[in-house]
């Protein structure tokens, strides 16, 4: 369980630079087992709060427990339960081998090399990297290199695990992997894992949950679903086959709800809003009156991309 | 203790991984050093100068080099583990370590020295033997002086590590520290009490009452004894406490990384 309230961060300027504030009151909790995306543009702050849940930058005010332990205070205790991947594959030893990373990082964390054995072989295991066991970190791809990193910091036992952008610089293929391995790390060992990310696919693909931050500040944070849902403007796309007359395409520019576009293929594209009702029967008679024929009527989504820039647009709007 | 002890033997364990797998630079390295035995124990007198043993018997000679040697080596051991590890990222991994930071990089000097002495000991052996020369060494009551001389200069590694965190590029600064040893190390620190409280300075002219003055542990006392570690103990909680308001610093300005 993570329990983060009232962060605070403003790095103070240096060689005549501004301060810059990077974290702006943020509190959220984190129960045991969930897997958590803390989503933002660029320099939103999501690696200032990450860093200072591991202890390794300061806050100017606010606290940060991790399991009842105070990070600020008591920052060794609370290290035992987290770990960290915060520069991808730069937190790793390139030139130990996969196992001789894993066996120095766990003894950094008090771990017997003899006890982790087993974990090991676990570890090399899930994350397919047992062939390369024995292969310097610096000759694997950047891919194994991240996987590697990641299995650093889960070899630690830690309950809390936190990563900063897990899959920067990966192909499709290794960012999927990596994806499936977190689900499956969160599902199997009841870890609860904080990743950040600017890649709404990976949020929207492994988060039951997402904290979007945008300026230093909390713009939303809930379920994936339920924002989809609160910002789902349901809309439907009706495709006629044939041109409209004159007469017609008067009448539905007189609609200011309905868009109307030409399609490359001669057809025309009609989208309407679902809720507004009086609209839609309009529209039909309008349609109806020269018999035109409706190739197509379908139900558009809107995707989470849209929502996030929604939820974005809105707080810096103020609103 | 049983904790620190896997953290000693982990930072071990990589070295002697580092040491097995670039064995072609790590020869390199060994066969310098060996180079260096043979001369000295040859009577070439050019390499020892700096050490700042003003005898010349064999022994004398011998002793200051090996003083030198771990002198720089203990420095640089905490000065590039802070600075490289900065650069390359692992440095805030090792800050994320449950033992902490403190005992992350006694246990890393620690095992380091360690396998300093072994190779040193190794190649002297070896350049004894392939020489012919004979020297009459006091190991025994070197070793204790010579652990207690190196909380000096490991005391300056942890200043200019922490400065090098705040400040990042002052490479060209931390070089001018080998220089800095070197005269510490010749400091008579026989002639005024205010001198002993020099880094380095009163284990060295400790190493040349055993070297030079023919002295034993015994003879030196054990009130010389403590007061190298007391003086020794006093460097590193000034170097360290340095080295902690830096890396206060580097915390508040999110620089223990490469940002
Ligand atoms: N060490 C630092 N010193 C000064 N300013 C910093 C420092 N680190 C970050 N910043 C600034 O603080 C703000 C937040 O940075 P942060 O790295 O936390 O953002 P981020 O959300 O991780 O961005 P990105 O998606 O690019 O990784 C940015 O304006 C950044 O320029
Ligand atoms: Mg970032």
């Amino acid at each position: 369980m993570v329990r983060v309230e009232s962060l605070e961060k403003t790095y103070p300027g240096r060689r005549g630079a501004p301060p810059v504030k990077a974290v702006d009151r943020v509190s959220f909790q984190v129960p045991q087992g969930q897997l958590v995306g803390l989503l933002g543009p660029n320099g939103a702050g999501k690696t200032t709060i990450v860093k200072m849940m591991c202890g390794l930058i300061r806050p100017d005010a606010g606290q940060i427990f991790i399991n009842g332990k105070d990070m600020v205070c008591r920052r060794t205790e609370a290290l035992v339960d987290v770990s960290a991947v915060l520069e991808g594959n730069r937190n790793i030893y390139w030139r130990l081998t996969c196992r001789e990373n894993l066996e120095f990082f766990a003894a950094l964390k008090g771990r017997s090399p003899r006890e982790i054995q087993p974990e090991i072989a676990r570890y090399l295991d899930l994350f397919k990297l047992n062939d390369k066991a024995d292969t310097e970190a610096r000759k694997l791809s950047r891919g194994m290199q991240q996987k590697l990193a990641t299995a650093v910091a889960l070899i630690a036992q830690s309950r809390v695990v936190l990563l900063d952008e897990p899959t920067l610089g990966l192909d499709v293929q290794a960012s999927l992997e990596i994806r499936e391995l977190l689900k499956r790390i969160v599902q199997d060992e009841g870890r609860t894992v904080i990743l950040t990310s600017h890649d709404m696919n990976v949020v929207q693909d492994t988060c039951e949950r997402v904290i979007i931050i945008n300026e230093g500040r909390i713009v939303a944070d809930d379920s994936i679903d339920h924002l989809l849902d609160l910002f789902q403007v349901k809309v439907c796309r009706i495709v006629i086959g044939e041109s409209l007359t004159p007469a017609q395409q008067q009448a539905i520019q007189a609609l200011p709800q309905v868009l109307l576009e030409e399609e490359n293929n001669g057809k025309i594209a009609l989208t309407v809003p679902l809720e507004d009702a009086q609209v839609l029967h309009e529209l039909f008679g309008i349609l109806a009156a020269n018999s035109t024929v409706i190739c197509a009527i379908e139900q558009k989504q809107t995707s989470f991309e849209r929502v996030f820039l929604e939820i974005l647009g809105r707080s810096e709007h103020g609103a | 203790m049983r904790k620190k002890l896997i953290l000693f033997w982990a930072f071990l364990k990589r070295q002697y991984v580092y040491f097995r797998r670039y064995l072609f630079n790590s020869l390199g390295g060994m066969l310098t050093l060996y180079v260096v035995f043979l001369l000295i124990l040859g009577g070439y007198k050019g390499l020892v100068a700096p050490a700042g043993t003003e005898g010349d018997t064999l022994e004398a000679l011998v002793v200051g080099y090996v003083l030198w040697f771990f002198l720089m080596t203990s420095y640089q051991d905490v000065y590039n583990t802070v600075r490289n590890e900065s650069l390359t990222g692992t440095l805030e991994q090792l800050y994320m370590s449950t033992h902490g930071f403190g005992w992350v990089m006694g246990a890393n000097v620690a095992a380091a020295f360690l396998a300093n002495l072994v190779m040193v000991a190794l190649l002297l052996t070896a350049a004894l033997w392939t020489s012919g020369a004979v020297v009459n060494i006091d190991v025994g009551g070197l070793l204790p002086v010579l652990v207690g001389t190196l909380f000096g200069p490991v005391a300056i590694g942890f200043a200019a590590a922490g400065l090098a965190l705040v400040f990042k590029r002052i490479d060209s600064y931390t070089q001018m520290v080998q220089f800095v040893l070197i005269a510490l190390v010749a400091v008579p620190a026989e002639k005024a009490f205010w001198l002993r409280l020099l880094p380095g300075s009163f284990g060295a002219s400790l190493v040349r009452d055993i070297m030079i003055r023919g002295q034993s542990l015994l003879e030196i006392g054990l009130a010389k004894l403590v007061l190298l570690f007391l003086i020794g103990i006093g460097h590193l909680a000034l170097g360290y406490g340095v080295y902690k308001v830096c890396e206060k610093r580097a915390m508040v300005w999110g620089m223990l990384g490469h940002y």
